[in-house]
């Protein structure tokens, strides 16, 4: 039981870093943009795929897949801000919905057309397994792990610390005042869209390299976790979203533990995301920590 | 009494919005609710009117308890309010922002329209017919085909104040009557209301902001500051009293 | 040729009525009350898994297991409704994808009810075939004339069934009942003052939409004859969206033609087989049908939110 535990604590952990870095540029984007965006789901899909042809068909290895799965997804999101959204903000908040889901559609089935339905996977030998006393580490873990340890403490420093990092910070929380403030809104609109993609990719990456093995679908399986851990965290708070990722990483891990009364079938992990992101929205819609806005 | 407030009280995060507040308006009379800005008026009108639910008191209108009703329940009991702003709906028609105030209308039933045809249309070409006629009492029946979006702002307010008369109802709410009127339109507003009363037995009670405009309407005037009532009488008693002319002058009006 | 099949475009056709009423249901909720409802094919699963179950596992007779798949449908419209009124427009579509999925979710991992991932094929356990729409079956074959295709029937059957249900939501929503919609549609706090219940409207046009996405789902059931939880992705919702769209989203007799013009798209991919498109092997059509419904949401939220046929003013998509 303790060894399921600890298994589960790491698996939380890992699974929890993904949605708090997806997190932090997703609730950055939403608090600025203030509307749902279900496309970004795919920029995950788009970052997995881009490191996968840079790991597998350009040879190179995992660090310098990532660093292009994010550069490059970082550019898609500016495209698709510039081009797209930030021409079109004002429809209102169920045309722009309905917009960001047609570029979803397109961004998911071009993956497909590209890459094809099969699975793919890096090249990792995931035959291997670290074993460390009562718990194993496939090789996808360590590399997720292994990013984990340099990009949070980086994420948090630049967020606390740089001028960038704080104006992104205030314009996500409240985008009004930023603006009196001085704060060049649509600039830092533009950076936090450079940002979110960058994370996002490196979300994909990681994403694909824990799975092991996935398909196009990548993002869209992940897409209401990323909902659920901004709305836990408060729409527009970073900090939010780190904490609120990573709880809800160990939440849907933890919920399998045979020591909870035989534990949750770990089917129904994804439903708890779900029935947490409906219940939040209905009674809470501020999350844990933020304070109730009026967005 | 048409209108009996007693002990009204509703607080927002903590602090008194209205703190104990008792009135009541007659029958048959045009009473106004003064005081300086954040006193309290239109949180007591969101209250009586059921928009807004109260913490403690109790209202009764006609004799019947009314506080905790939901808002469309309180205009359906007789007592309709208008907005600060004109509420329209700026895609309808003039004629059908009317024609949808009017009570009692079988159509609005979910498949009355399927059912019983001849009932519904039979209703819907009276409640045409009493809409015209509003518009013709408020001089806007050359607008009737319009989109109500394409309406100034003081027909905006004539049209919302002959929505309010569609339901026939026993007491109206006026919420700042005359807030953003030209001077003109604001005198053709004041005979509106006069005639109100006069012509169709309509109680009317209004909140409006300044002292001068309300003095030659009003039957009765109650004063609040600060969430509770200070003055109660005659326009002339209210404008001499030493607290509401302090109450207007302790602050940076 | 399949282009020139008369069977195909039949088939075709009873898809695109089915996908007429499955669009109407969408529009009692979003054109009519406003409501942005992302999760409509909950209520199509809903029905057509609960219509299959009370066949195949308790015998009902198909016509009663319809009605019960309806009414499956609006205790689960009043289950997400009630709480989920008054959410603002972008929560709310949010939380009704969320339970869609989830409803999704459920019938791909209960198999002792649902047949699991294999779906209706799986209802009876492994080794046993389970049919549900046998009575369907039945009836079409009775009334089709010898010599005519099964599907000219269903494709009649639907679409007087598509133009009637068209023709009574007209005729609702020139009526008082449609009048105080569209005020509730603009300006709830106005409808409250005239005296309007505004929830209780609000949860009519709810129960309306399901009644009609029940309806649309046990339909596309039965001419399918087998389905499974893949089949109600909350992709099917955004057809609907797309439909209305393409016809103009506040216009009601432009629902047939958004549908039509849905499924000539949708089919007539696999007849582009010019260059380049034919470097694409047909499997992967799907995913560039897929792109294709995309893009066109993209460019008619963009350039004429008011689809072909609408009228722009009276749309109110800025709120």
């Amino acid at each position: 039981m303790t060894q399921q535990l600890l298994q589960l604590l790491l698996n939380g952990l890992i699974t929890g870093t993904v949605l708090a870095l997806t997190g932090v540029g997703a609730t950055l984007v939403f608090g600025i943009q203030r509307v749902a965006n279900f496309a970004h789901g795919e920029l995950l899909t788009f970052g997995a795929y881009t490191g996968l042809l840079v790991n597998v068909v350009l040879g190179q290895n995992i660090v310098v897949s990532a660093l292009a799965a994010m550069l490059a997804t970082a550019v898609l999101a500016l495209v698709l801000h510039l081009a797209v959204l930030h021409p079109l903000r004002g429809r209102g908040l169920v045309a722009t919905s309905l917009i960001t889901v047609g570029l979803a559609l397109m961004l998911r089935d071009l993956v497909f057309l590209t890459a094809g339905s099969e699975l793919h996977a890096y090249r990792l030998d995931q035959s291997v397994v670290y074993n460390l006393g009562l718990i194993r580490i496939s090789p996808g873990q360590a590399v997720a792990i292994a990013i984990a340890i340099v990009v949070v403490p980086s994420l948090t420093l630049i967020l606390a610390r740089t001028p960038l990092g704080k104006s992104m910070r205030a314009t996500a929380d409240n985008r009004d005042l930023a603006a009196v403030a001085g704060i060049d809104v649509d600039r830092i609109g533009r950076q936090v869209w450079l940002v979110a993609g960058a994370l996002a990719g490196l979300g994909g990456v990681m994403t694909a390299v824990v799975q092991g093995v996935f398909d196009p679908n990548l993002g869209f399986q992940i897409l209401f976790m990323i909902f659920t851990t901004v709305v836990l965290g408060g729409i527009g708070s970073a900090y939010g979203a780190l904490v609120g990722g990573i709880v809800l990483g160990l939440v849907m891990e933890l919920s399998t533990w045979s020591g909870f009364a035989g534990g949750l079938d770990s089917k129904y992990k994804p439903v708890l995301a779900f029935v947490a992101l409906i219940l939040l929205l209905l009674w809470r819609p501020q999350g844990l920590f933020g304070r109730a806005r009026v967005l | 009494m048409m209108l009996e407030v007693q002990d009204l009280r509703r607080s927002f995060g903590g602090v008194a919005a209205v703190d104990g507040v008792s009135f009541a308006v007659a029958e048959g009379t045009i009473t106004a609710l003064i005081g300086p800005n954040g006193a309290g008026k239109t949180t007591v009108f969101n209250l009586v009117s059921g928009f807004l639910r109260p913490h403690d008191g109790r209202i009764r209108f006609t004799g019947r308890r009314i506080d905790g009703l939901r808002g469309d329940a309180v205009a359906r009991a007789g007592l309709v309010r208008t907005f600060q702003t004109p509420r329209v709906l700026t895609r309808v028609s003039v004629l059908e922002n009317l024609m949808l105030a009017a009570p009692d209308q079988p159509g609005e039933r979910f498949g009355m329209c399927w059912i019983a045809r001849r009932r519904v249309a039979q209703r819907e070409r009276d409640v045409r017919q009493q809409a015209a006629e509003m518009l013709t009492l408020l001089r806007l029946e050359h607008l009737a085909a319009d989109y109500a979006g394409t309406l100034s702002g003081g027909q905006r307010k004539l049209l919302e104040l002959g929505r309010a008369l569609m339901a026939a109802p026993r007491m109206i709410l006026l919420d700042e009557p005359m807030a953003g009127i030209a001077p003109v339109l604001a005198l053709q507003l004041l005979d509106h209301i006069r005639a109100l009363l006069t012509q169709r037995g309509v109680t009317v009670f209004l909140i409006e902001h300044d002292m001068e405009m309300v003095m030659g309407v009003s039957d009765r005037v109650i004063v609040m500051d600060e969430g509770r009532v200070i003055a109660e009488g005659t326009p002339q008693a209210v404008q001499r009293d030493e607290r509401v002319i302090e109450a207007y002058l302790g602050r940076a009006a | 040729m399949d282009l020139f099949n008369p069977a195909f475009w039949l088939f075709v056709a009873a898809i695109a009525g089915i996908y007429a009423i499955m669009a109407l249901g969408l529009y009692a909720q979003f054109s009519l009350a406003g409501l942005p409802n992302f999760g409509n094919v909950a209520f199509m699963a809903v029905a057509a898994y609960a219509m299959a179950i009370l066949v195949v596992r308790l015998n009902v007779p198909l016509p009663l297991a319809a009605c019960g798949g309806i009414v499956a449908a609006v205790l689960l419209a009043f289950i997400v409704g009630i709480p989920s009124l008054r959410l603002r427009a972008d929560y709310l579509a949010i939380a009704t994808v969320a339970a869609s999925e989830v409803v999704r979710y459920l019938a791909m991992n209960l198999p002792d009810l649902t047949g699991g991932p294999l779906g209706s094929i799986g209802m009876l356990g492994p080794g046993q075939v389970a049919m549900y729409n046998g009575a369907w079956l039945a009836l079409i074959n009775f009334l089709t004339p010898v010599g005519i295709p099964r599907d000219a029937t269903v494709a009649a059957l639907v679409w007087i069934f598509a133009v009637l249900a068209i023709a009574a939501l007209a005729d609702l929503q020139r009526s008082p009942w449609g009048r105080v919609m569209k005020a509730i549609r603009e300006d709830e706090a106005a409808a409250t003052a005239a005296g309007k219940h505004v929830f209780a409207f609000k949860m009519q046009a709810l129960v309306l939409g399901a009644v009609l996405g029940a309806i649309a789902g046990e339909l596309l059931a039965c001419q399918i004859g087998v389905f499974s939880p893949d089949d109600y992705q909350p992709t099917l919702t955004f057809y609907a969206y797309l439909i209305l769209i393409l016809g103009g989203s506040n216009r009601i007799w432009a629902i047939p033609l958004g549908s039509v013009l849905f499924s000539l798209l949708y089919s007539g991919t696999r007849f582009l087989n010019f260059f380049p498109l034919s470097l694409i092997d047909s499997g992967a059509r799907a995913f560039l049908r897929l792109f294709l419904i995309g893009l066109l949401l993209v460019l008619f939220m963009a350039i004429r939110p008011q689809g072909i046929l609408g009228n722009r003013y009276e749309l109110l998509l800025d709120k």
